[in-house]
């Protein structure tokens, strides 16, 4: 197995590291680099726990390998809150009841994270088309709605 | 002053942790010199193990443990039957029952490992249904028995008496299918041995107590052996209370190595390994007048539990009896059997055999309703059972909001303008159904106790510690009891704190089942709160002088009654650290234990199981594509007689999240399962509803304040899902006249009985 050199930018943070060409880049970032709120929750791209920002894209991380990712910079959950400080959409998430168990949750924040740069006040339609690529098994997804536009409103205004 | 949370909508306690990607799952763990595992399923439905080599998996460089049946203890695990093994040995049952495990450096050597391991299985003929299983002369799946894995037999009053007072009777066969339970955390688990030579394990569970009696068992180990320790968990519904077999094998690899082991299911050894819902075939004979009463109900269920049964006696029981707690019956006969097939298991699963039954049972009342020209909702008005009443089993039912569910659901739905539209002629149709539902609130057959412990300690600071085993899986357990505690010792939510369960310093607990956490665990709470603050006020009493009887808590202060603020006589930290620092003091620390007055079911099954029972109705609008056969549900409507919500915020989460799982079975998920096999064990074969596939859904609470209930509350969690599939097909047939009995309601179904009854029509 053929190694590589990879230098990316995590959270802000320059990381250089030699990885094996066949890992993932969840792998990676969750077993090499301990950044484990970015989940696995089924390694073939549909469930979107694994979701992350590479480049400003919203990838998913269980389809795509770390050495893609070489020179990039790369945002994961852990990025998001400045210091104690909560993102407006972790907090809408919190107060809306947005999340259940949780495991989704960082897969279904970095989504909206895309979702309202692409769009800062979508319509509930808009917003339940660009979550299908993310699965919640706790909610039934009308209170992850809710709270996305509460974080629009927060973000953006009327 | 703060404000009480109870009955306000209060945020997950441990939301933050989740939202910033720092809650720890099990597979999120790593210790030092941590191995990790992974594990070999027979592709056979059955077949005897001839012979397995493992030499070359282990002489790979990192492969520290290859453990095949021969290295697991003798015992055999399960719940009734004890009848599996941590891994195989001789004979295999299921084509996914786990054979070989391995313990590497890390997961991709552990991966290349497998694929050395070769294993000389000699393929057995299988029985894939209960009626080759059942057949005369089929061979036994365990040794020494028969195919029955259990049978249930009753009758009170006599259906014969009542079915000839009947006007209309009305009899049908439903089937219903198993639904995985689809947690977004596959099973997960850490186990290491201690310096102590003490096993720990880490597991995402819904039971830690249940987890450490079942890996004593199965390990040969003394439970004081072990401890086992939730870790936050990505779900559960059911499925990760004691039916799978990865924290065994986890425990197992670790017991063998020295090392800390890590087991993760990817995705589909989760399907392999999980435990699905039972699929029961139910036939439903009613008998009512022409008014609607019920005078007679005749229930058979043939239920196919897997190779091995698990949980399913107790589920094809609710399946068999509860339902007939919600009607004011006379008589009623039922006949279950339960038997074992060379299938992927079955099990525990959110609504716990209520949604089968309740499938037959409000699909067949909307039946009747039609033929007798009826509304269906009359129907259920007049046979529901009321506070006050004991039914037919003996459940004493204290309260029910029954009524004011039907009332919200057909309000909300708009039932009077949209019922029975006959007169839509374009190619998608709309139509209304609506079904009702009970559940439990706890469960005294689990074994004679459904008791629940509480321990408060209060730090200098004040603040309040929270033990309790009952887990939380992401309903809300945690926040449940912080807002009692609160409550009660007047604090700001913030200043409690509830220690995540751990065998080793929670009071024992049986667990995430049954709806029983608010019931038992929130009454423990209540108790145990009361308790460390008639310690407050007495030890404040004693060192102000006051009479105690002068003095209250108010605010996180013991102040005195009759001044017009409310002097304060001591802050909590004051009286906390006080509570130490005298001749003969401790730190404050009480603990409460509240059993429901109920009663184990005799003989005959009858008997009062649970301290309240639930309600719950819903009302959805459909619309039937009639060119493709598809079901949409474009509106759902669900109420829930929770008896009090503590927590809105929660229970309509518990209450959505339900209703879309209601959907999805009635709808689209589906295990495809040839010959014995699991053919779709993935998100992009077996589809959970995505937010664009589901309505934004609507739901309503009712409260109806249980005189048994902690402040009036009853479960939540539960209820919620029983109704669904039922008022789909009862919206279906609103639509279009058809009646599906056969879930999930796919467009082929659809289509073919819009066929049939375009055929009947012009016969």
């Amino acid at each position: 197995m053929s190694e590589h050199r990879i230098e990316v930018i995590i959270n802000g943070e320059p990381v250089t590291a030699r990885v094996p060409a066949r890992r993932l880049l969840s792998d990676f970032l969750r077993d090499d680099l301990g950044l484990t709120g970015t989940k696995r929750g089924c390694e073939t791209g549909i469930c979107g726990a694994c979701s992350v920002m590479v480049d400003g894209r919203l990838v998913k991380s269980c389809l795509s390998l770390a050495v893609q990712a070489d020179g990039q910079p790369i945002d994961t959950i852990e990025g998001l809150a400045d210091g104690e400080t909560l993102h407006p959409i972790q907090e809408c998430f919190i107060n809306g009841g947005g999340l259940q168990c949780g495991y989704c949750t960082p897969g279904f924040v970095m989504a909206t994270c895309a979702l309202l740069a692409a769009n800062p006040r979508p319509t509930t339609d808009e917003i339940r088309q660009a979550l299908n690529g993310n699965l919640c098994r706790c909610t039934g997804y009308t209170q992850i709605v809710e709270s996305i536009h509460h974080a629009a409103e927060k973000l953006h205004g009327n | 002053m703060s404000e009480s949370p109870i009955g306000r909508d209060t945020p997950q306690v441990n939301a933050r942790a989740k939202v910033t990607g720092r809650a720890q799952y099990a597979g999120d763990i790593q210790l030092p010199g941590m191995l990790h595992a992974k594990v070999l399923r027979s592709p056979h439905p059955h077949a005897r193990i001839r012979r397995i080599d493992t030499r070359a998996a282990r002489a790979l460089p990192g492969v520290k443990a290859v453990l095949t049946g021969a290295d697991a203890p003798d015992a055999l695990w399960g719940v009734h039957h004890k009848e599996r093994r941590i891994l195989a040995r001789e004979v295999v049952r299921f084509a996914g029952e786990e054979v070989v495990a391995v313990a590497a450096t890390s997961d991709e050597i552990a991966r290349d490992a497998l694929e050395l391991v070769t294993i000389d299985y000699e393929p057995l003929p299988a029985l894939f249904t209960p009626e080759a299983a059942l057949a005369e002369g089929a061979t036994g799946i365990h040794p020494g028995r028969n195919n029955v894995a259990h049978e249930i037999a009753f009758e009170r009053g006599s259906v014969e008496a009542g079915f000839a007072q009947a006007d209309l009777i009305h009899e049908a066969t439903y089937t219903t299918h198993a639904q995985y339970p689809g947690y977004l955390e596959p099973m997960a688990t850490v186990a290491q041995v201690d310096g102590h030579g003490r096993l720990q394990v880490w597991a995402s569970t819904q039971s830690v107590f249940l987890a450490r009696m079942r890996l004593a068992a199965a390990l040969e180990l003394p439970v004081s052996r072990i401890r086992v320790m939730q870790t936050t968990t990505g779900g559960g519904f059911g499925g990760k209370i004691v039916e799978d077999a990865n924290s065994l094998i986890a425990a197992l690899l670790a017991l063998k190595t020295g090392q800390p082991v890590r087991l993760v299911n990817n995705r589909l050894e989760d399907f392999l390994g999980a435990c699905s819902s039972l699929p029961e075939r139910l036939t439903l004979k009613l008998g009512m007048t022409r008014e609607g009463r019920i005078v007679a109900k005749e229930v058979t269920i043939l239920a196919d539990c897997g190779a091995y049964c698990g949980l399913t006696n107790e589920v094809m029981h609710v399946s068999a009896m509860r339902s007939d707690n919600m009607h004011r019956l006379e008589n009623v006969r039922s006949h279950a059997v339960l038997s074992y097939t060379h299938t992927p298991p079955h099990g525990a699963f959110r609504g716990f055999g209520g949604t089968q039954m309740l499938f037959a049972l409000n699909s067949h009342i909307d039946t009747m309703a039609e033929k007798l020209g009826l509304d269906p909702v009359a129907i259920h008005r007049l046979n529901a059972i009321q506070a006050g009443d004991t039914s037919i089993h003996g459940w004493e039912v204290g309260s029910t909001g029954l009524m004011e569910c039907l009332d919200q659901c057909t309000e909300a739905i708009h039932w009077a303008e949209k019922r029975g539209r006959r007169d839509q002629a374009g190619r998608r149709r709309r139509g209304v159904g609506l079904a009702a539902a009970m559940h439990v609130s706890g469960n005294r057959t689990i074994g004679n106790w459904d008791g629940s412990t509480v321990v408060v300690k209060l730090n200098e600071d004040g603040r309040a510690l929270v033990h309790s085993g009952e887990c939380d899986m992401g309903q809300g357990a945690m926040t449940m009891l912080s807002q009692v505690i609160a409550h009660e010792l007047t604090l700001p939510i913030e200043h409690i704190q509830v220690v995540p369960p751990d065998t080793d310093t929670s009071p024992f607990a049986i667990g995430t089942l049954a709806s029983r956490v608010t019931m038992s665990g929130g009454h423990a709470a209540i108790l145990a709160a009361r308790k460390a603050k008639a310690q407050l006020l007495a030890l404040a009493a004693e060192l102000s002088g006051h009479a105690e009887e002068t003095l209250t808590l108010i605010d996180g202060a013991v102040r005195l009654r009759d001044a017009d603020n409310g002097e304060i006589v001591a802050d909590l930290a004051t009286l906390a650290r006080q509570h130490i620092w005298r001749h003969g003091g401790e730190g404050l620390q009480v603990s409460a234990t509240w059993d429901p007055q109920t009663r184990m079911h005799d003989d005959d099954l009858y008997g009062n199981i649970a301290s309240a029972y639930s309600f719950a109705a819903q009302a959805v609008e459909v619309e039937v594509d009639t060119e493709t056969g598809r079901v949409e549900v474009v509106e759902s409507f669900v109420s829930d007689d929770c008896g009090k919500a503590f927590n809105p915020l929660a229970i309509h989460g518990q209450t959505n999240g339900a209703t879309v799982q209601a959907i999805g079975w009635a709808l689209y998920e589906q295990l495809q399962v040839e010959e014995g096999r699991i053919m779709n064990g993935n998100f992009a074969d077996y589809t959970l509803a995505t937010a664009d596939a589901v309505p934004m859904l609507a739901s309503g609470i009712v409260e109806s304040n249980d005189p048994k209930g902690p402040y009036g509350a009853k479960g939540a969690s539960e209820t919620a899902i029983l109704p669904g599939a039922a008022a789909i097909a009862n919206a279906v047939h609103d639509a279009v006249g058809v009646r599906i009995t056969d879930l999930p309601i796919t467009p082929e179904k659809v289509l073919a009985a819009l066929r049939a009854k375009e055929d009947a029509d012009h016969a």
